[in-house]
């Protein structure tokens, strides 16, 4: 249907959101997801802007980084039209994850985490691919930076149908970006610590399961880990960046009693991609309205 | 409009709950602990018209009787005062049985010293109770034909009740259990045992008279892994009989710890069904929730019939029933949060400064954990001994199927306002002879139907007995036409 897999991604994301709002208990106000929504979208034409007028500081439009891109995929025949500012449908998703995933009671403080996100794809770059994942870098910023935003990590529960619904279209839009890996390894190897940890203690299935089957802990691993412009290129990057990812959340967890422990995992691990992309060589994802993955 | 009457519904006051809640201890992680020991806790017996309802006691652990009697755990209350890693746990000991009989075991975070364990005052969590209990708030219309002339509140007037022997620690060292502490706090003789591995604790527990329920071993065994320790507390029957209490009152632990949990698993070792915890958190930022469940709030604000002044205990005994069907059983709920500086309404006036130390909070003196500026909220009520404790009561139903794990939790800066809180109101019963008078008598048929319904939505009581017990009115009900009519117009009494 959609031929950009951001496409797939946006409406899964606001699908959740309104599922959330109607059937969850959630501290959510329309109003703020709106100021996230509109301080993301102007914070990404104004860095837009600025960057085309200072190319050191971005590279959204480098020439360099669209010549990578190259269309290869048999089902898309014709190429698509060029969009004015093809990065504005991710802002949004980093809108929408941010809505998902922090709380507050202030609208400064979802600006503040927003304009956070964004800025950090521009200014805090590498060789023209930015290091930290926006939405993640912008709950960071905003706990740290303010005292009145909060991670709800139990807001999902656990065990229910919504399982199913993550997994299903997390798959959708994983397929379509062919980023999977990343989200079963750090699954396959979150779970297979946690078993350990389990059956060491003594603890029966049941609780290994209810850690696992956590809403909050999917929606991490099917839409945020594996946004395809932050982390490594190559796949065997990914799979190595993805089991330290799910070591150092299993040891905030349990060793330090973060109940947020994945997201400050993601961004403390966000820099070692670097390393990874610097040791194994891979072309970099670009999000192209026809071609979805891109492996030249 | 007129008066506002606020009937609580506490704890203490009612059969509600009598199951108080039963889950299990408190969790620390013994190393990375600084030097900090503020807290105080304490552990409150519930009152003595709970204890006679039934013979069901509730704690954080389990209890091991030394006699042979049947003892489950049903409910339970525990304040957690906590401020960064420093917290103070008091455990309300609702205990129903000979007091020589009395003993438990609970898992704890580190090793607690005897300064660090207390006796509370048998009032304080009455009070806290008192304060958060979910709450009917009754409305008197005005007479239709008189305009509004005045507002008043009248805050229901709650009741404020107010060294081991040398060859003992040899047999000890050979089961692996070390008696890290042992002291005697008010009427408990305490020790604090640490374990190299369940067998050897559940032996010596044995071996020491404590009756261990079946299946206790596997279950002490993730504890003894995580290097938690094990309080275990008895009756000293002189004591006892020295403090004058009728009573066990409620013990205080003070410790520091990044666990922010309550172990439940223990607890449902002798509980033979659903188990209720109500946990009342103190913070100086705001709300608290759990972390690995969800946590949803009670229904709240809806209007009902005003028979249910005399039922109220029944309705929310019902109501609650519903929501946790409702929701799947797997979630904690949220019964208040409020800044305990103020209430609106009040159900209890807010706690002074003794009584909120009383319940654990130790930074009252300490202006950094003062709420961050920036997010302060509007406060319908002015006074304020203390505007930096926000008080959160989550109320817990759980089973060993639908909570596997611990309960997890986390403060947050969440500042907002929230209560159970339950509307009726009682229609106008003078004579209204005036044409706006008539249409309001005409209006109450739809409303009290409203009432109804929303009653039924509720707690699923039989629409049907709800009707019959609805006041009668001698009017012709409005037409739905007019119905919307009269609640638009500017002189309804609904508007």
């Amino acid at each position: 249907m959609f031929r950009d897999a951001r496409s797939y991604q946006m409406l899964f994301l606001c699908l959740f959101l309104v599922l959330g709002i109607a059937t969850r208990d959630w501290t959510l106000h329309p109003g703020i997801i709106l100021v996230a929504i509109a301080t993301c979208l102007v914070t990404q034409w104004a860095a837009l802007v600025v960057s085309s007028q200072f190319p050191i500081l971005g590279s959204q439009f480098n020439p360099a980084t669209q010549t990578i891109a190259t269309p290869a995929t048999p089902d898309s025949p014709t190429p698509s039209p060029p969009h004015p500012f093809p990065s504005l449908p991710s802002a949004l998703i980093t809108a929408l994850g941010l809505s998902l995933l922090l709380r507050t009671d202030h609208c400064s403080t979802m600006m503040v985490a927003a304009i956070a996100a964004i800025a950090s794809k521009f200014l805090l770059r590498f060789r023209g691919k930015h290091i930290f994942n926006p939405a993640n870098f912008g709950i960071v910023a905003a706990i740290g930076l303010t005292h009145d935003a909060w991670v709800s990590p139990g807001q999902w529960g656990e065990g229910s149908w919504y399982i199913l619904l993550f997994l299903a279209t997390g798959g959708l839009v994983l397929q379509k970006v062919g980023r999977w890996d990343t989200t079963v390894t750090f699954l396959g190897s979150y779970a297979c610590l946690e078993a350990v940890r389990n059956l060491w203690l003594g603890w029966t299935w049941d609780v290994w399961l209810h850690r696992l089957t956590s809403g909050s802990l999917l929606l991490f691993a099917l839409f945020m880990i594996t946004d395809p412009r932050t982390i490594p290129n190559a796949r065997t990057s990914r799979i190595l960046w993805a089991v330290a990812i799910a070591l150092l959340t299993f040891i905030l967890r349990n060793i330090f009693f973060l109940p947020t422990a994945v997201f400050w995992a993601l961004f403390a691990l966000a820099p070692l991609s670097i390393l990874l992309d610097l040791l194994w060589e891979a072309p970099r994802f670009e999000w192209k309205a026809r071609e979805l993955r891109v492996e030249s | 409009m007129s008066f506002e009457l606020v009937v609580p519904l506490t704890l203490s006051s009612s059969r509600y709950l009598l199951p108080l809640y039963s889950f299990t201890p408190l969790p620390l992680y013994p190393p990375t602990m600084k030097l900090l020991r503020i807290l105080l806790i304490s552990l409150l017996i519930l009152s003595a018209s709970l204890c006679v309802a039934s013979g069901a006691w509730a704690f954080c652990g389990f209890y091991v009787a030394k006699a042979d009697a049947r003892l489950y755990n049903q409910a339970s209350q525990v304040a957690i005062a906590r401020s960064g890693n420093k917290t103070v746990l008091t455990m309300a000991n609702d205990y129903q049985g000979e007091v020589k009989d009395f003993a438990i075991v609970v898992p704890v975070p580190v090793v607690l010293k005897k300064e660090q364990v207390e006796v509370g005052k048998p009032t304080i969590l009455e009070r806290l109770d008192a304060f958060s209990a979910p709450r009917l708030v009754e409305y008197f219309d005005p007479d239709p034909c008189t305009p509004l002339v005045y507002e008043r509140m009248m805050p229901a007037a709650p009741t404020m009740s107010a060294g081991a022997r040398k060859d003992e620690a040899a047999r000890s060292q050979n089961l692996g259990v070390t008696i890290e502490e042992k002291f005697t706090v008010g009427e408990y003789d305490i020790l604090i045992l640490s374990a190299k591995e369940s067998g050897g604790l559940e032996t010596w527990l044995r071996q020491n008279g404590y009756r261990i329920p079946q299946g206790a071993r596997q279950l002490l065994r993730p504890y003894i892994r995580q290097q938690m320790k094990f309080f275990v507390a008895k009756v000293n029957l002189n004591e006892f009989e020295k403090s004058g209490y009728q009573n066990l009152r409620p013990i205080r632990m003070t410790y520091e710890s990044p666990r922010f949990m309550l172990p439940i698993r223990l607890g449902m070792v002798n509980a033979q069904k659903e188990q209720d915890l109500i946990v009342y958190i103190l913070s100086p930022e705001g709300q608290a929730e759990v972390t690995n469940y969800r946590t949803v709030k009670v229904p709240s604000g809806n209007e009902i019939p005003t028979f249910v002044k005399d039922e109220f205990k029944d309705f929310y005994k019902s109501m609650f029933q519903t929501s946790y069907d409702r929701e799947g059983r797997n979630v904690a709920f949220l019964e208040y949060a409020w800044d305990m500086a103020n209430c609106d309404p009040c159900s209890a006036t807010p706690l002074n400064r003794e009584e909120l130390k009383e319940a654990g909070v130790f930074w009252l003196d300490n202006p950094e954990t003062s709420p961050s500026s920036g997010r302060l909220i509007p406060r319908p009520f002015p006074i304020a001994p203390s505007s930096n404790v926000f008080i959160t009561r989550l109320h817990i139903r759980y089973t060993r199927d639908k909570f596997p794990e611990d309960l997890m939790f986390q403060t947050t800066t969440n500042r907002e306002l929230f209560q159970g809180r339950y509307v009726m109101r009682h229609p106008f019963t003078g004579d209204a002879s005036c044409s706006a008078g008539k249409q309001y008598r005409r209006s109450l048929p739809r409303r009290f139907e409203q009432e109804a319904q929303t009653l039924a939505r509720l707690t699923g009581w039989d629409i049907q007995t709800i009707r019959r017990k609805l006041p009668k009115i001698q009017a012709q009900a409005l037409t739905w036409w007019e119905w919307v009519w009269f609640t638009l117009s500017p002189s309804s009494p609904l508007s």
